[in-house]
């Protein structure tokens, strides 16, 4: 670190600071206008639509074009910052949710924003279409306009108003009535090129080149945004992100596009920074799925001896290079708001797992093997394959006989959720701030195949899902919160599945990208005050 | 002289099969020096070459043994090329045996469907016969012979249209031995060795490919191979090349040795038939 200069270090803190206290900036640095940022894509996500696909990839690059009722922020009330919405309010019975929508709002091409663009979204998107709000709005029944500025959803059954509330980053963006109300809504042509409210419009797309965004003039944010262009560039190999911002090609590769073994390098680098915020918001969890069919598997025995041949501690100094955290059931830590560290938990201990293996009456046969097993790692992160080949020689020291097998990633899709071929899968389900978003999915009886990120292991546990039909129906926050607590101790206890690690991504920028990391979903954020200094 | 000495008396020769040796020593030792499971953990990920003698060429990011996974990749590097070239080359004579004995009509499809094969890239061939039926080493086998029997039955077909003039396939004919007798004890024996010349050539690329299909992920996972190791390599390539570089120079340095090798076995055939 000797070799930073005076300057780097400077301007190192004050954009430190700006991270951490953008709100009350202003004397700090004032945002510069103009520039191109461009930035490492790593996949070419072909719906660009929020609404329907609510996924980091798509909202990556989209939600810089259509905007949400909300934001997730660092300190805002609930975790939470106004976009469309100005505010937003529960009845005290559940059955309806009020929001007042800011004014003045236009689409890019000109038209005015108004509350029946947000019923459109919600009534024929959000509930029908979208992966995520099939889940979270199912009972929504109506949304009614009184006048421009106001939408109220009402539900036809009582909805907890914290669902909803956790729910708004990532599950309401808003699009375009106008546009949408013709023709099929998954072949709108606007599905590709997004017409939205937010800060940037789309440009154009080159396939397995770029993607261009350009200012959107009639922001509503004042002075915003700050930037002229943003380019995604598309850097599908993994390697090459890190050569591509030293050679200054690229000024930002989000979401670890840098491998994390090259971080330690990269950050000696003049002129680069590595930031390690701005993705609270979206942890992701390392997940041992189990085929419960596998009778085997089926037995609790069982799958606590594999929890014990997992040294948790290991896979995040190893496979993680120490950027992650060990888990101890299905919500993580960095969770403000249900997480629990009161439930069983499952030391590293070689030994015990092996004496619940013979307890199980699963006897070592002569070459020290208990019986075999097909091991699917997720092909999406190298974190994932390398847990896969790490998974492998722990299962060997308990006499499991792990064989790996590889596909990519619409055949592991189809392989694990839709044709159930696998024995044990590796998993990266995201934590969306509530566990009735993406998490009680994994557990819950009923889902029907072909559902991804799904319980498609045929855990059957009547108890647990009475639990989370309980929780989902609980208005009383508090409540709510408790039994969510209750939920993941049964699910520590039972283990459905094992959850080993929870981790976020890893940004590296040039020195002179401002605003960077300012709230816990920034990658997947609007970019309004994202500048380029000097 | 003998055929041997005259062998290693070629210095590329001599080299050549020395690294072969070598390679073969080391797959068959593996497991005797390197018991258990090549992929255990050994020790601290990532430990660089030349630091702990228990460990010396060190481990790569999960702490596996790089040299124990050297070792045991040399294994499936030859099972894989001696299979693929055992099976193409019985395959390529079997074939081009019967198109060239055979003649008309056999001759035309035969020939046709080995047109057919070799316009398509052998390695696109593998990578999508792999990718169709799943990776495991004898799929891996069979992908790349696939892709490399078309020379052997082109050599071998060319080899028995002359042959099949000769006077003693005549003989057999009026002795009245049945023609696939004819074409496979009297003739195909004769019409080898020119087929055997490209058994070099033909393991050497088909070490190659199962690397390259290893790197793009298309190995079988649960056995070390050295284009995996290649590939696990490169995403660390800039903090820890020796993961990519070791299996590397194994790559380079056996087919090399192997195609050194072929090389000295053909031209010492070739100068003891000319003094004959």
């Amino acid at each position: 670190m000797s070799d930073i200069s005076r300057r780097t270090l400077l301007s190192g803190s004050a954009l430190l600071l700006a991270s951490t206290a953008m709100p009350t900036l202003g004397w700090a640095q004032t945002p510069k206008k103009g520039g191109r940022l461009v930035l490492a894509a790593d996949s070419e996500p072909r719906n660009l639509n929020p609404a329907i696909v609510a996924s980091n990839g798509v909202f990556f690059i989209s939600s810089k074009i259509v905007e949400t009722l909300a934001e997730a922020s660092f300190d805002g009330k609930d975790g939470l910052e106004p976009r469309l919405a100005l505010s937003w309010e529960g009845a005290a019975d559940g059955l309806s949710v009020t929001f007042k929508l800011r004014d003045g709002v236009k689409w890019h091409d000109g038209k005015p924003f108004t509350s029946a663009d947000v019923a459109f979204s919600a009534l024929q998107i959000w509930k029908p279409l979208q992966n995520l709000g099939r889940t979270v709005f199912k009972d929504l029944s109506a949304v009614d306009t009184p006048d421009d500025l106001t939408a109220v959803f009402k539900f036809a059954k009582p909805t907890p108003f914290q669902l909803i509330r956790n729910a708004l980053p990532a599950l309401s963006s808003v699009v375009p009535k106008h546009i949408y109300e013709v023709g099929k809504i998954e072949e709108n042509p606007a599905n590709n090129a997004p017409i939205g409210t937010g800060p940037f419009k789309f440009g154009e797309y080159k396939a397995g080149q770029y993607y261009k965004l350009t200012r959107n003039a009639d922001y509503w944010g004042k002075d915003e945004p700050y930037l002229d262009e943003i380019i995604y560039q598309v850097l599908p190999d993994r390697t090459s992100a890190a050569a591509a911002l030293e050679a200054e090609e690229i000024q930002l590769a989000a979401f670890s596009a840098v491998p994390l073994a090259d971080l330690d390098r990269i950050s000696k680098v003049p002129g680069l920074k590595v930031i390690s915020k701005g993705y609270e918001g979206l942890t992701y969890q390392l997940v041992v799925e189990i085929n419960h069919r596998r009778k085997e598997l089926a037995d609790v025995k069982v799958r606590q001896a594999i929890a014990h041949a997992i040294d948790k501690d290991f896979v995040v100094k190893t496979v993680f290079l120490g950027y992650a955290a060990t888990a101890t059931g299905p919500v993580p830590k960095n969770d403000p708001q249900f997480y629990t560290a009161d439930v069983p938990t499952y030391a590293f201990d070689v030994a015990k797992g092996n004496a619940l293996l013979d307890e199980a009456g699963y006897a070592k046969a002569d070459d020290g093997k208990r019986f075999a097993l097909k091991l699917l790692p997720a092909p999406y992160f190298n974190e994932t394959k390398q847990f896969g080949d790490y998974l492998r020689q722990a299962l060997a020291a308990i006499g499991i006989d792990a064989e790996i097998v590889n596909n990519d990633s619409p055949a592991h899709i189809k392989a694990v959720y839709t044709d159930h071929a696998f024995d044990l899968a590796v998993g990266p389900p995201v934590f969306r701030g509530d566990p009735a978003i993406s998490t009680t999915i994994l557990v819950q009886s009923g889902v029907p195949d072909g559902v991804p990120f799904s319980n498609q292991g045929g855990y059957k546990n009547a108890a647990l899902d009475a639990l989370i039909a309980k929780a989902s129906e609980t208005l009383d926050t508090t409540a709510r919160t408790d039994l969510y607590k209750q939920f993941q101790k049964e699910v520590a206890a039972d283990l459905p599945l094992i959850n080993v690690a929870e981790w976020s991504f890893i940004s590296v920028a040039r020195e002179t990208v401002g605003n960077i990391a300012n709230n816990p979903r920034w990658a997947v954020s609007n970019w309004a005050d994202t500048y380029l200094a000097g | 002289m003998s055929p041997l000495r005259r062998f290693l008396r070629r210095p590329e020769a001599a080299a050549g099969a020395i690294i072969l040796g070598v390679l073969f020593a080391m797959a068959l030792f593996a497991s005797l020096l390197f018991p258990g499971d090549p992929q255990a953990i050994a020790g601290p990920a990532l430990l660089p070459p030349f630091q702990d003698w228990s460990l010396p060429l060190g481990t790569d990011r999960l702490g596996r043994d790089v040299l124990a996974e050297l070792f045991h990749g040399a294994r499936t590097s030859l099972a894989v090329g001696l299979g693929a070239a055992a099976a193409a080359l019985f395959i390529g004579a079997v074939v081009g045996t019967l198109a060239g004995f055979a003649g008309d009509l056999v001759d035309e499809v035969l020939m046709r469907i080995t047109d057919a094969f070799q316009t398509v890239p052998s390695f696109l061939l593998a990578l999508a016969f792999v990718s169709v039926v799943g990776p495991s080493l004898g799929v891996v086998v069979a992908a790349i012979a696939l892709g490399a029997w078309t020379g052997p039955a082109r050599v071998a077909r060319a080899e028995v249209l002359s042959i099949r003039e000769r006077d003693y396939v005549a003989g057999a004919r009026v002795i009245g031995m049945h023609p696939l007798a004819i074409a496979f004890r009297e003739v195909l024996p004769n019409a080898l060795p020119p087929v055997l010349a490209l058994s070099s050539v033909i393991v050497a690329a088909a070490i190659l490919t199962e690397a390259a299909l290893s790197f793009l992920g298309l190995g079988d996972p649960n056995r070390v191979t050295w284009g995996g190791m290649i590939a696990e390599g490169r995403t660390v390539l800039r903090t820890a090349p020796f993961l990519s570089i070791i299996p590397g120079i194994a790559l380079v340095l056996t087919v090399l040795g192997i195609y050194l090798a072929g090389e000295g076995v053909v031209e010492t055939t070739a100068v003891r038939r000319s003094l004959s």
